[in-house]
């Protein structure tokens, strides 16, 4: 565990510096900057009717994010992990380092999903003021934005391990994963009963309070919801297993480098 | 002992204009792209709306083959321009355009920035000109076998299993309008793939530009049009901006109620981006800071 | 003595192509050449040895120990990659304190083993520039100096001269030479036989992914020069120079060819290039060329192996 925080130190500290880091974070800005133009509307004219700070949050901004911005975020950090090393050829610094591999792993996973989780809150928070400012001083109104937090955190982490594991045995992780996000999490969302659990998506969507409206077509949400507890547990179970088998692949794996 | 100087001699040949030098770049980047992995699924199946669309065609010439299976009072299918826009700008063939992309388009010059190889191309009697015409080339091939191919097949079948100029001779304008768009959108296509390949040195990131930006523009335009309640705003999603200036050449109802020019001008000012972006960026000599 | 490197009938098949085959090694303390020509399998062995790659067949022990997924042993290793990839965002103190946090040095005493690893590969005073903006031969320093900041016994240094200027050779050469000091066992790959000769003279050859030849520097070379060499001239009177080159008794034959192209073979190649200048300036000729076409490590292997 030691080792891994030391690598997760060390790509902390990379991360911070690279230049996709401050892409990230200007793009999960933009939820903070959606939330500043609807408030300038409100402000500007007389908004629909039902169409308040509080119905634009869960409506917009959070489906924002769960049908885009955790993906995103997962997919590119995901990805990331192994497969900037092998990229980089910089796989050789590290594998000749006293680091076990799945310490390796674990600690550049650790790293990007600080990097991931900062961007995702910083403009979950920000819109969350922004759009509930009223309810700023109600303690129940902190209490639902951090549960929203909790489950974006969870889904991000569980995408995250999912991606990073796939960047330590196939090479087109990138192309996978967006089939994987657009494709088969969106067909499958559509089919009926068991087959929609099928989906990480699905243990997402349990989570989080179903929108009342139907207003924007990209929001749809097929869903027949778990409960809550199992959602949790499905997450943080599938979270584990895929970080544990990227570990295992990236132990065993020899990453040739092409010449 | 004399030494004699090293030095170049001086060529008294004429040096005559190589008018095509995109040429080899093009072919190599079509060959490369058809090596890459999962690239010949990914393009075959880009030829599935083509497929339901002919089927379609045939469906509407044989109608009465179908009668018993057909629910009384069905609107027939009716095969006019329209009918050949839906496939140019049918979700899924514009996705699949977009992951075609991915495969093609992402490494073509963040690769080369990558291994520093635009000095290896202006080492050439190649201009910058050349360069940019042969990678674009490579996507426009694709582009093109999406939609400029199927779009004329499609009139064709529809001929052949009329058995009559009946089509072009209700509508004459319609096979320009197909090419007219398909080289339209394999311009915009190529300008705006090959401006997010130049802005990184990575093909992951730049992969992740095409997909992304073509997706988030989408929802952002969805989520626009909820907070200001104005089509106008439809004109950020780079998927409304192809069936908004595709409408008038077929001569249909746009999608949304925005003037098409408008349309027109968001896609020219990505083209512009793209070709101002690639001429700072792909440059024979870097200077690093 | 117990060698510090072992590998016994090492083997590597990348698919099907064989990247080595049945390699043997004992390796013991001091400067070790691993010499043979690009795609002899210098790099895959140097990566099986380093515990970058698996063994298809065959063991590697270094230090007694197998070098696969055993992590500890890295504080004991330092490698020096081939490629020249950095973490090309961070600046060189940022890169080599990083990587040696990563061996779980402390604060204070990575920022001093960073600080005596760039002074030592002279790169102090530019520890704060970002690696992209490093020379050819500061960024080839950089990477000799995260191999051995953490004191390592072993060294495995993968074509450490490659594409330096002859003043950064020479550095590397004598740093290297240094470091031989502390009992330590290094092993320096290359394709180039006189940067091998100035580091050392303990040698193995390998070609086509077999060891070839061990040994001493001196008995490989005098094998080599039992072969004859080929050198070509261009100069103005090439016939003048062919009869005064055909008194000496080490060049056994020579052949014309057009422009004033004079080929001919010598069995002692210093010899005749240590003659070579005098008579020039004994014949007043003006050369516009000389080159030796198989003065290169490839066809060296070829006499070798009796191609």
């Amino acid at each position: 565990m030691r080792a891994a925080w030391r690598a997760a130190v060390f790509f902390f500290g990379l991360g911070r510096r690279a230049k996709r880091t401050k892409v990230f974070f200007a793009l999960g800005l933009v939820p903070v900057l959606l939330s500043l133009l609807f408030r300038m509307r409100h402000a500007l004219s007389i908004a629909p009717r039902g169409f308040s700070g509080e119905f634009f949050y869960s409506n917009v901004i959070l489906p924002f994010y769960v049908q885009f911005l955790v993906l995103m975020l997962a997919l590119f950090f995901g990805t990331s992990v192994v497969l900037e090393e092998v990229e980089g050829r910089t796989l050789a610094y590290l594998l000749t380092r006293p680091l076990s591999r799945p310490a390796a792993v674990l600690g550049k996973f650790a790293a990007s999903a600080g990097h991931a989780l900062a961007v995702l809150n910083i403009g979950l928070f920000g819109s969350f003021l922004i759009l509930k400012i009223e309810r700023a001083g109600d303690p129940s109104a902190w209490l639902s934005v951090a549960r929203d937090s909790a489950v974006l955190d969870l889904s991000l982490l569980c995408y995250l391990s999912l991606f990073t594991l796939m960047g330590t045995f196939v090479k087109r992780a990138i192309f996978f994963g967006l089939l994987f996000c657009f494709g088969w999490e969106n067909v499958i969302a559509f089919f009926p009963g068991l087959t929609q659990k099928l989906a990480i998506a699905h243990y997402v969507k349990s989570l989080i309070p179903q929108p009342p409206g139907q207003t924007f077509s990209f929001l749809r949400l097929m869903l027949e919801p778990s409960p809550p507890l199992f959602a949790v547990l499905i997450l943080a179970g599938l979270t584990v297993v895929f970080l544990a088998a990227a570990g295992l692949v990236f132990s065993q794996k020899e990453y040739v480098t092409e010449n | 002992m004399s030494i004699r100087e090293k030095g170049y001699h001086r060529w008294d040949g004429r040096l005559e204009e190589r008018r095509r030098g995109w040429k080899p770049i093009a072919r190599l980047g079509i060959r490369l792209a058809f090596k890459r992995k999962h690239f010949k699924f990914a393009f075959s199946l880009s030829f599935l709306p083509a497929f339901v669309f002919l089927a379609g065609i045939y469906l509407s010439e044989r109608l009465q083959d179908f009668e018993g299976i057909v629910r009384k009072g069905a609107m027939p299918l009716r095969v006019v321009p329209g009918y050949f826009l839906s496939y140019l700008t049918a979700d899924f063939v514009l996705f699949m355009t977009v992951v075609l992309l991915i495969f093609c388009a992402a490494g073509l010059v963040a690769d080369d920035l990558k291994h520093n190889a635009l000095q290896l191309y202006f080492a050439r009697p190649l201009a910058k000109r050349d360069y940019v015409l042969g990678k674009a080339a490579v996507v426009m091939f694709f582009v093109l076998l999406l939609t400029l191919v199927p779009g004329l097949l499609l009139v064709v079948f529809k001929i052949v299993f009329s058995g009559s100029f009946g089509l072009l001779r209700d509508h004459p304008g319609l096979p320009l309008a197909i090419v007219v768009y398909s080289a339209a959108a394999a311009v915009f296509f190529a300008s705006y793939s090959l401006l997010l390949s130049s802005l990184s040195r990575n093909r992951r990131t730049a992969s992740f530009l095409i997909f992304g930006i073509y997706v988030f523009s989408d929802m952002l335009a969805e989520i626009l049009r909820g907070i200001f309640r104005t089509p106008y705003v439809g004109l950020v999603s780079v998927k409304t901006n192809l069936k908004l200036a595709a409408a008038p050449l077929f001569g249909t109802k746009p999608v949304l109620e925005v003037p098409s020019v408008y349309a027109f001008v968001v896609l020219a000012a990505v083209v512009a981006a793209g070709a101002w972006v690639m001429n700072r960026r792909i440059r024979g000599v870097t200077i690093i800071k | 003595m117990t060698p510090v490197i072992q590998t016994r009938k090492l083997s590597k098949w990348y698919g099907n192509i064989l990247g080595l085959s049945e390699v043997s090694l004992e390796i013991g303390p001091g400067i070790t050449g691993l010499l043979g020509p690009n795609g002899a399998g210098k790099s895959t062995l140097m990566k099986l040895l380093t515990g970058q790659l698996k063994p298809s067949l065959g063991r590697v022990l270094l230090a007694g120990e197998g070098v696969w997924n055993n992590p500890a042993l890295f504080r004991r290793i330092g490698y020096c990659p081939e490629h020249d990839s950095f973490y090309e965002d961070t600046t060189g103190r940022q890169f080599l304190d990083g990587l040696l946090r990563l061996h779980g040095f402390g604060a204070a005493e990575a920022a001093r083993r960073t600080e005596s690893a760039l002074r030592l590969v002279e790169i102090w005073g530019d520890e704060n520039r970002l690696i992209r903006g490093y020379s050819r031969g500061m960024r080839q320093r950089l990477k000799v100096a995260q191999a051995l900041a953490h004191d390592p016994e072993i060294l495995i240094l993968d074509e450490p001269l490659n594409g330096l200027d002859p003043l950064g050779k020479r550095k590397i050469i004598r740093l290297i030479k240094e470091l031989k000091a502390g009992n330590r066992t290094i092993l320096v790959s290359s394709h180039v036989l006189p940067e091998v000769e100035a580091l050392t003279r303990d040698i193995r050859l390998l070609h086509q992914g077999k060891i070839i030849a061990a040994g001493d520097i001196h008995d490989i070379r005098d094998l080599i020069d039992a072969h004859p060499h080929v050198v070509a001239l261009r100069c103005d009177r090439p016939r003048k120079l062919a009869a005064r080159l055909m008194e000496e008794p080490h060049v056994l034959k020579v052949h014309f060819g057009p422009d004033g192209l004079l080929t001919l073979e010598t069995d002692n190649r210093d010899l005749f290039f240590g003659g070579l200048p005098a008579l020039v300036v004994e014949l007043d000729l003006e050369i516009e060329e000389i080159t030796s076409p198989d003065d290169n490590l490839q066809a060296v292997f070829d006499y070798l192996v009796g191609k």
